[in-house]
Parts: C-alpha cells; sequence; structure tokens
C-alpha cells in the first residue's frame, strides 16, 4: 500500500517533471525518478542509506550514435550560418568549418551523452576518514546557453566523508559531465554539488566556480577583467560557519 | 554634423571655407559623411535582413544537440546568438577609411611609437570558436603620426572577423602601413585558443605567438629588437 501511494506520488511527479523543469536531464537539483522509485527532498538533507544506484537512472538525451546522425543537419546550418554572416562559405579556410564546427560544438556538450553512474566507475571505498578532502583548481569549460559563447574558469570540491571516499579524478570527471553542457553558473555549480552528494552521501559537500563568460568579455559589456564568483554549500558545510570557514580559507591559499 | 547633412548648411560652409583654403578637406569630409551614413544604414538592414536565417540555423543546432529548445533558458538563444555572432564578426562591415576618421596629424617625430598589451578577441574561421589575448603595435612615422586609439580600432575591424591568427598579424600590419605610410610597422600577437584549450589537445596554458614586420622592422634587427624589448617590459 505505501509502495503504491508512493508509485502514484512518483508517476505524478515524472509527470510533472516531463511538462515544466526538466532542466539539462536534472529538475532543478533534484533527480529525475523513474515511476515507482521514492520521491524524496535533494540527498544531503536525508541521511538515510538508501541503494544509491536508484536515483540515478537519470535519462541521458543523446548517445553516440545519434551524434553521427544529428552530423550533417549540423553542418548544414553551420554553413547557412556561414553565408548570413556574409563570409564565403567556399574558400580554401571555410571548406570544412561547418563539419569542424559541428564537431566541435557536439564536443562541447558531450555531457548530454554521459551519466553519472558510468563515471564514477565504482570508485567509491571504505575508509574511515571524517576529515575534509578538498580537491580545487579544477579546469572547467563549458558553454553560456544564452548565447552559446564559452565559459572557463575553476570548480573548488571540498566534501566531508561519511566512512566513504571517492576517486579523486571521479571529482573531476563529475565536473566534466555537468560544464559540458549548455549551462547557467549558478545550475552547473548546485548540479556537481548534488551529484557528488548522491554517489556519496558525505555528511556535507561545497563547490565553489570562479568563472570568466566570454559573453560579458568579448561582447555586451566588454568587461575584460570580470569574474562570477558561485557556490553551493550543502550538509554541514552549509549549517556548520566554521566548517564553510575552513573550506574557503583552504581553497584561497 | 553628426552624419545629418543639411544641404543648406554645409553649402555655405563649404562657400566660407573655400574662401579660406580648406576646401578640399572640407569636400573630403562632406562626401565621407554622406557615404558613412548611407552605408551605416545598409549594414544595418543587411544585418537585420539576415538575423531570421540565423536564428533557424540556431535553433536547429540546439536541437541536433539535443537540448530542448522550448526550455526557458533556451527560448531566446536562437536571437541572442545570432546577434552574438554578427557582433562578433562585425569587422567585415568596417573599413579602415571609415574608422580613421582623419585623425592622422603631421608631426615632426620620427621615433618608435608603440601601443602594447590591446586586448584583441577574434574567432577561429576553422571551428568558429573564440580566440582571445594581446596585440603590440610599434610603428616608425614618417612625419605622419596617427591618432592611437585607431591603432586599437584597426585591430578591432580586423579581429572581428573569422580568422586566422598569421592573416590577422598581417592585416593589421599591412592596413596600418596603407593609412600612414609610416618607415615601418611591427605587429605581434599572443593569444590562446580555445579550440586548443577547450578540444581537441586540451593544452590550457599554450599560446600562440606571431608577428609581422614590415620596412625599416624588417631590414633592421636592431629596430626590431628595441620594439621586441619594449613591448615586453612590464
Amino acid at each position: 500500500m505505501e509502495h503504491s501511494k508512493q508509485t502514484q506520488f512518483g508517476s505524478s511527479d515524472k509527470k510533472d517533471a516531463g511538462t515544466s523543469s526538466v532542466v539539462n536531464g536534472h529538475c532543478d537539483g533534484m533527480v529525475k525518478r523513474p515511476a515507482g522509485g521514492p520521491s524524496q527532498p535533494p540527498a544531503a538533507e536525508s541521511g538515510s542509506q538508501r541503494p544509491v544506484m536508484e536515483s540515478w537512472r537519470e535519462d541521458r538525451t543523446r548517445s553516440v550514435e545519434d551524434n553521427e546522425i544529428s552530423l550533417p543537419s549540423l553542418a548544414a546550418a553551420y554553413t547557412t550560418i556561414l553565408r548570413g554572416l556574409g563570409d564565403d562559405p567556399q574558400r580554401q579556410g571555410l571548406l570544412k568549418t561547418p563539419w569542424r564546427a559541428a564537431t566541435a560544438m557536439q564536443f562541447f556538450t558531450k555531457g548530454y551523452q554521459e551519466k553519472l553512474i558510468d563515471v564514477l566507475n565504482d570508485a567509491i571505498f571504505d575508509e574511515d576518514h571524517d576529515e575534509m578532502v578538498i580537491v580545487k583548481d579544477i579546469d572547467m569549460f563549458s558553454m553560456c546557453e544564452h548565447h552559446l559563447v564559452p565559459i572557463f574558469g575553476r570548480v573548488h570540491i571540498g566534501y566531508l566523508p561519511n566512512k566513504r571516499v571517492l576517486g579523486l579524478s571521479k571529482l573531476a570527471r563529475i565536473v566534466e559531465i555537468y560544464s559540458r553542457r549548455l549551462q547557467v553558473q549558478e545550475r552547473l555549480t548546485k548540479q556537481i554539488a548534488v551529484a557528488i552528494t548522491e554517489a556519496l552521501q558525505p555528511t556535507g559537500v561545497g563547490v565553489v566556480i570562479e568563472a570568466t563568460h566570454m559573453c560579458m568579455v568579448m561582447r555586451g559589456v566588454q568587461k575584460m577583467n570580470s569574474k562570477t564568483i558561485t557556490s553551493t554549500m550543502l550538509g554541514v558545510f552549509r549549517e556548520d560557519p566554521k566548517t564553510r570557514d575552513e573550506f574557503l580559507t583552504l581553497i584561497r591559499s | 554634423m553628426n552624419g545629418h547633412c543639411n544641404v543648406k548648411v554645409n553649402d555655405t560652409v563649404e562657400e566660407f571655407h573655400s574662401n579660406n583654403s580648406f576646401s578640399d578637406l572640407l569636400i573630403d569630409s562632406k562626401k565621407s559623411v554622406v557615404h558613412r551614413k548611407h552605408e551605416t544604414s545598409r549594414k544595418k538592414d543587411e544585418d537585420q535582413s539576415r538575423l531570421p536565417a540565423l536564428e533557424a540555423a540556431y535553433t536547429s543546432i540546439l536541437r541536433e544537440l539535443g537540448e530542448d529548445t522550448d526550455r526557458q533558458g533556451l527560448l531566446r538563444t536562437p536571437l541572442r546568438a545570432a546577434k552574438a555572432m554578427q557582433f562578433l564578426t562585425k569587422g567585415y562591415h568596417e573599413t579602415i577609411e571609415d574608422i580613421l576618421n582623419n585623425a592622422i596629424f603631421d608631426e615632426d617625430h620620427d621615433e618608435m611609437v608603440i601601443v602594447k598589451n590591446i586586448d584583441v578577441f577574434s574567432l577561429c574561421e576553422h571551428h568558429l570558436v573564440p580566440f582571445f589575448g594581446k596585440v603590440h603595435i610599434g610603428y616608425i612615422p614618417n612625419k605622419k603620426v596617427v591618432g592611437l586609439s585607431k591603432l586599437a580600432r584597426i585591430v578591432e575591424i580586423f579581429s572581428r572577423r573569422l580568422q586566422v591568427q598569421e592573416r590577422l598579424t598581417k592585416q593589421i600590419a599591412v592596413g596600418i602601413s596603407e593609412a600612414l605610410q609610416p618607415k615601418g610597422v611591427a605587429v605581434v600577437i599572443e593569444a590562446s585558443h580555445m579550440c586548443m584549450v577547450m578540444r581537441g589537445v586540451q593544452k590550457m596554458n599554450s599560446r600562440t605567438v606571431t608577428s609581422a614586420m614590415l620596412g625599416v622592422y624588417l631590414e633592421d634587427p636592431k629596430t626590431r629588437e628595441e620594439f621586441l624589448t619594449l613591448s615586453r617590459s612590464a
């Protein structure tokens, strides 16, 4: 009975997700749950030991085969763009540009093909460690979803393990999945934090991103030295100011 | 007169100035003002008329990449991206005559003039991805100096296009050469190419340096050295 109630709730939740806020495969920081799965608030607030697998069934919006299939139409679109800008797509330098640009764009959005569970590769280990772990200065490259122009910067991640630690490069790979998409910096920060939380159920996670937006530097206001900083603090990083302080100090040093 | 040519006023002014032997200058500027105005309005219209096709192309790109074009963040993205792209390639519409604005002055100066650390942003013509860096320009005037900001404006004309860094360097050097006929021009560009940093080899710290030396900078190694030293110093 309990289960059927949940199923109902779960499926209506999914319907909602379908019509409104399906964003980059993530619903406002909550993961799309398959019908029948329990619907819960962001994992950080619940300390339950439910199996992690369940919540990672995010649908990929793209596959490697899709890439091959969509390449010709992408290239055609880029040819139109070149013509529309007043350049000559037949000149030597631009002959293969539509194809190169299309492949480049697919690379810049390859995050849509990747799923958290694949990337983590089971690199979660039981370690009796409950001090802060920080990986900082992770180079990040993303695309602004409003202007389709690059964003680049650095990500600093810190977490307090709850008896389970993650392979360090997996933190960088998590950054890659979510940054190689059409993004908004605020959402990117949150998605990284939520993903780590779901993978590990740590005591707390902190993510800080410092980035330069080409849409502000190359066009528009044209402020060369501006940087945008966003952060997400979950769990004990949010509740305890001293922990947060320690994290912020360590990433600055 | 800000591009508003009230013919009557101009005639009167012309009469006055031709009596004072400024006629050459004035006729020139009158022609170029009219010419400029006409050109500007044509360019704006061109851009406007091409916008729908660009928008449609971007919408198709977003869909093919697997994104949902109806979600809030992407609703107006095709329009914004099309306008951004037009801005980033606005150099195609501009010519040196336009921007020089007659800012060439007779100065009895024949020592090197350097303007360095000019931020430059361009688009790689092979991948349509930005590359950006700094330009250092030096020239030795031949009795004619140019307004300093005009050097930066010349950089803008040629950089706001689909470019290859080698060609960009050369175009800037040749542009200055033709405008001023100086004794020599040197241009050095140091840039970071996103097509190498964000994709492909993914080398974050790589920089590409290209240079173009014309006139006395090409012939005399000492002059070249002086320029390179001065443009590098902090």
